[in-house]
């Protein structure tokens, strides 16, 4: 069962649905978290994207060992859909870093 | 040449009147346009059963194909199945309008004469208007209220070139690019909030500003009415070939089942 196509056969679509919304939810909250975390420590530039950097990581280590250590049985797309935090989130996050950044240093 | 040390001191007033504001308003209207949206669509029109089971024949054939490398089906249903389907496709059983007369030829529909058709096309750039409408609002509401100060410090720089863009009110041409006015934190929670209307909305929002880009306004009207257009008849007969080349492909994964489980438990004679 190597092909792409054969791997994609086995997985059932209402769960495979059910099991993205779960990944997406997930990875959206950690992002927003992780904005409001380098908005509050007052990280700038580089390190701010450091630290998305480093949740994105973290979060993937939780949704794989949640996966059992074997992604390619819950989603299509094998680990890379794990790591992946998707365009909308990484505009997610620089909203809520701008936010949190902007409500604890610029403000008195 | 400015300073990094030197920072500007900004009224917390800003903060509770502007800041929080957009982003509520925002938020609001994003919920809001879901809804509208839900309460334009008309119902969908219900095809007669003809129509419904000719769109489904050939997705039949294709779930089919789809697995006959190592299908579940043992060969005679497979085969039945298969033949079935082929027979009915070259004899056109399972056209709308019945099998074809002979020698009449067969034009496909005019899209934009059919009327069934044109209602999903204005549904379509209905749903695009909709969206459109709020968000020019909010620009010239912002653009009107809150213009000429500085709102907010991004934490991450940015080049001189966006200066014009997110320092719109404000004519120092020596500030950082990082103080923005209230427009650039329009955008920010532009491309911000969708995530947070998937989290409450659920998947299928109309709120989504991701998907207005996306879509053209074809794109949106076509998926439903595409297949009306297309000619089924030449459709179905290439359907036929495609489906003899899937019975060569054919296996089951039955197949030899109990010489695999025998093997499996240890039970077989060495004698092969």
């Amino acid at each position: 069962m190597s092909t792409p196509d054969q791997q994609a056969q086995l997985l059932f679509p209402p769960n495979v649905q059910y099991n993205a919304s779960r990944i997406y939810s997930i990875k959206f909250l950690s992002s927003c978290f992780a904005g409001a975390v380098a908005g509050v420590l007052g990280l700038e530039n580089s390190l701010g994207f450091a630290l998305f950097i480093l949740a994105t990581l973290l979060t993937s280590a939780c949704l794989y060992v949640k996966c059992k250590g074997r992604p390619a049985k819950y989603i299509p797309g094998g680990w890379w859909e794990l790591v992946n935090p998707g365009q909308e989130n990484i505009s997610s996050f620089i909203l809520v870093w701008t936010l949190f950044y902007g409500i604890v240093h610029v403000y008195d | 040449m400015s300073s990094n040390a030197v920072s500007l001191y900004l009224d917390p007033q800003i903060r509770d009147w502007v800041l929080f504001p957009i982003t509520v308003v925002m938020i609001l209207v994003g919920i809001l346009r879901h809804y509208v949206v839900l309460l334009l669509q008309s119902a969908p029109k219900k095809l007669p059963r003809a129509a419904i089971r000719e769109q489904r024949a050939l997705m039949r054939s294709n779930i089919l194909r789809a697995s006959s490398a190592n299908s579940p089906l043992p060969p005679s249903f497979y085969q039945s199945i298969s033949q079935h389907l082929s027979q009915a496709f070259a004899a056109g059983t399972f056209l709308k309008d019945g099998p074809p007369k002979s020698d009449a030829p067969t034009t496909p529909a005019n899209p934009l004469s059919d009327p069934s058709q044109m209602d999903g096309m204005m549904a379509g750039m209905k749903t695009q208007m909709v969206m459109m409408v709020p968000q020019m609002v909010i620009m010239g509401w912002i653009n009107f209220f809150f213009q000429g100060f500085v709102l907010i410090k991004l934490p991450f720089p940015l080049t001189l070139g966006f200066k014009s863009m997110l320092q719109r009110g404000v004519e120092t041409p020596d500030m950082d690019v990082r103080w923005v006015s209230s427009l650039s934190w329009y955008f920010l929670n532009f491309f911000g909030l969708n995530g947070l209307y998937r989290l409450i909305l659920g998947n299928d929002n109309s709120a989504d500003s991701s998907r207005d880009m996306t879509t053209p306004f074809a794109a949106a009207a076509v998926a439903p009415q595409g297949p009306q257009a297309q000619d089924y008849n030449k459709l179905f007969k290439a359907e036929r070939d495609n489906l003899e080349f899937a019975e060569g492909l054919y296996s089951w994964v039955g197949k030899d089942i109990e010489t695999t489980v025998l093997k499996k438990y240890g039970r077989l004679p060495d004698s092969q």
